[in-house]
């Protein structure tokens, strides 16, 4: 398994997920749907390390897929301009996304993963809204709803078609992902919710944004690479290629 | 007075509709309090639940046990009130039901996290469910509400539209899931599949009436009464069936043309509506909507005997001839 082998995987799913959501209306004035490729790849890892994969396990990945599209579709929803055409489209991407993975889910009697999937929104509909609440929370709480928001409904398909033991490196590799994007951000001089989030937690620990973004991002990047390395069923060319994502990423952030 | 005639109406199901509201309840418990917040502000504007009702009065027909109904009755509910809320954002509206909205009362981020997450409560509580055909009902209806909802943006500040496009719009947008609610309870109930049908088309007929009534109070309530000011659904661009029906009258047009230039005083919006309200267009939707009454109504006399038709009828006569 090489480099092309892995992209042509993402990007067959992709292509999976865009047919599945096609609506012309729709992309006319909100483009395709939002996709990580990050996120596509780790929710790849167990069909690239040749677990079983049946045309279940990859309807149910497209529809993984299509639930982070639909969510994201709505983090992109503003506050001004609220009646503009592109926004109220918006709007209704994200329901026809949501409605579109139940209804592929539905025809196909794949109820367990419905109700898998829709516990997971919950959760990180949960997680999400807590920049808006007044409550104070420590730094590793927000580490926590990163985490849950980045990979908690992978985290779910994971634990029905028992690829758990994924689990750790998935969620370690897309929470250092969101905070190297949370940072260079922040470094830019940009302010997101959750990097005021952070910061105020930061603050009155007393300690600054900096360090703790840069410290939990090499804390989690060595334990990861320890993880990869102790993964008796990785396979030795994912394990490579999985710690060759880590190395680019060390030095990306060095660099 | 108009909800006390629907709670005498509803009084012989009180018990269950009582189970349903505290399930909803339950339904929308969260973890987060700014969710539960925004989700019992929706509960507490109350609602007709006429969703539910058509789920429980589809299911009487078959094996009836508020217990499986109620798997069915609040989701549905839910999907309707998810809605309503992302419906808010995309209008930017600020009141229902006399009550701030949920993007007004918090903002935009807050509402459409709310919405999504009522959604997937739904979801979540009919996989108590595990028979595909009952989803299958619910996800095709949800994915048609959303392809209703893109049609009425494209079609909004439009008037080269004709009926034809009206009543597709108002099908997508209303009649399917009072159709649906008609159908899953019956399907959950496991009745056969020739009343399904009828109960189906009962309420799709329904559903078709009682929207033209909304659009016909939109016009003809008080601000009060409505609990935003009357006209909104013209003032948002969309074109109801009064309005279509006038849209080339020669007295008419100058107000078009300041609402669709975003122009129009609010001395010029109580003239217009003035103006909506002593046409003959009121009267024509009227008829519009006894059409399809009545068309209901024989679907009820296709049913097979059951002392629920009665029911039925008289819950369709009220939503057809309601005053709020």
């Amino acid at each position: 398994m090489n480099a092309t082998y892995i992209q042509n995987s993402i990007a067959q799913l992709k292509t999976e997920i865009f047919m599945d959501v096609r609506h012309r209306t729709l992309q006319k004035y909100t483009g395709v749907p939002v996709l990580d490729e990050n996120q596509l790849f780790y929710l790849l890892v167990p069909f690239l390390n040749g677990e079983e994969w049946q045309q279940e396990q990859r309807e149910a990945a497209i529809t993984v897929g299509i639930v982070y599209a639909a969510l994201a579709t709505h983090d992109h929803i503003k506050e001004f301009d609220a009646t503009s055409k592109e926004q109220q489209l918006t709007v209704l991407a994200g329901d026809f996304y949501s409605g579109r993975y139940y209804e592929i889910l539905a025809m196909s009697g794949n109820v367990a993963l419905i109700r898998s999937l829709s516990q997971g929104i919950v959760a990180r509909c949960e997680h999400q809204i807590k920049v808006y609440e007044t409550e104070k929370r420590t730094i590793e709480q927000w580490f926590d709803s990163i985490s849950n928001i980045e990979s908690g409904l992978i985290s779910k398909f994971f634990e029905l078609y028992s690829f758990s033991e994924y689990i750790p490196i998935m969620e370690k590799s897309l929470l250092i992902l969101r905070l190297e994007r949370e940072w260079a951000t922040y470094r830019r001089g940009q302010v997101t919710s959750m990097s005021r989030a952070l910061e105020e937690s930061a603050r009155y620990a007393g300690l600054t944004y900096n360090d703790v973004i840069q410290n939990k991002i090499v804390q989690l990047k060595t334990e990861l690479l320890q993880v990869i390395e102790n993964a008796s069923f990785l396979q030795s060319d994912v394990k490579q290629a999985l710690q060759a994502r880590v190395e680019a990423s060390i030095a990306s952030t060095n660099g | 007075m108009e909800k006390m005639k629907l709670k005498l109406l509803y009084s012989d199901l009180k018990s269950d509709i009582d189970i349903i509201e505290k399930e909803l309840e339950k339904a929308v418990n969260s973890s987060s309090d700014l969710i539960n917040d925004a989700s019992l502000h929706l509960l507490q504007a109350g609602g007709k639940r006429i969703r539910p009702i058509f789920v429980l009065l589809g299911a009487k027909f078959g094996e009836y046990d508020i217990d499986k109904m109620k798997d069915v009755a609040v989701p549905v509910e839910l999907i309707h009130m998810a809605s309503l809320v992302h419906d808010d954002v995309i209008d930017d509206s600020n009141m229902r039901r006399g009550r701030p909205t949920v993007k007004s009362q918090w903002n935009n981020r807050v509402a459409m996290y709310t919405g999504d997450f009522i959604f997937a409560r739904a979801l979540e509580y009919i996989t108590k469910l595990e028979d595909p055909l009952v989803h299958q009902i619910l996800a095709r209806t949800m994915v048609e509400i959303c392809n209703g909802e893109v049609i009425q943006i494209e079609d909004k500040f439009r008037l080269d539209q004709g009926l034809k496009d009206y009543f597709r719009r108002i099908k997508r947008k209303t009649a399917l899931l009072i159709s649906s609610s008609c159908e899953l309870g019956a399907v959950a109930a496991g009745v056969d599949a020739k009343t399904v049908r009828h109960l189906k088309r009962f309420g799709y007929f329904v559903g078709m009436s009682f929207q033209i009534i909304d659009d016909v109070l939109d016009i003809m309530a008080t601000d009060k009464e409505l609990g935003k000011p009357a006209g909104s659904d013209l003032l948002q661009g969309n074109i109801t069936l009064p309005i279509l029906l006038l849209k080339d009258d020669p007295e008419m047009q100058p107000y078009l043309v300041k609402v669709f230039a975003g122009t129009l005083t609010e001395t010029e919006r109580q003239k217009m509506l003035r103006y909506v309200r002593k046409s003959d267009a009121i009267e024509q939707a009227n008829k519009m909507s006894d059409k399809y009454l009545k068309k209901a109504l024989q679907e009820i006399d296709a049913l097979p005997k059951h002392p629920v038709k009665k029911k039925l009828r008289d819950v369709a006569l009220f939503m057809g001839k309601r005053k709020f």
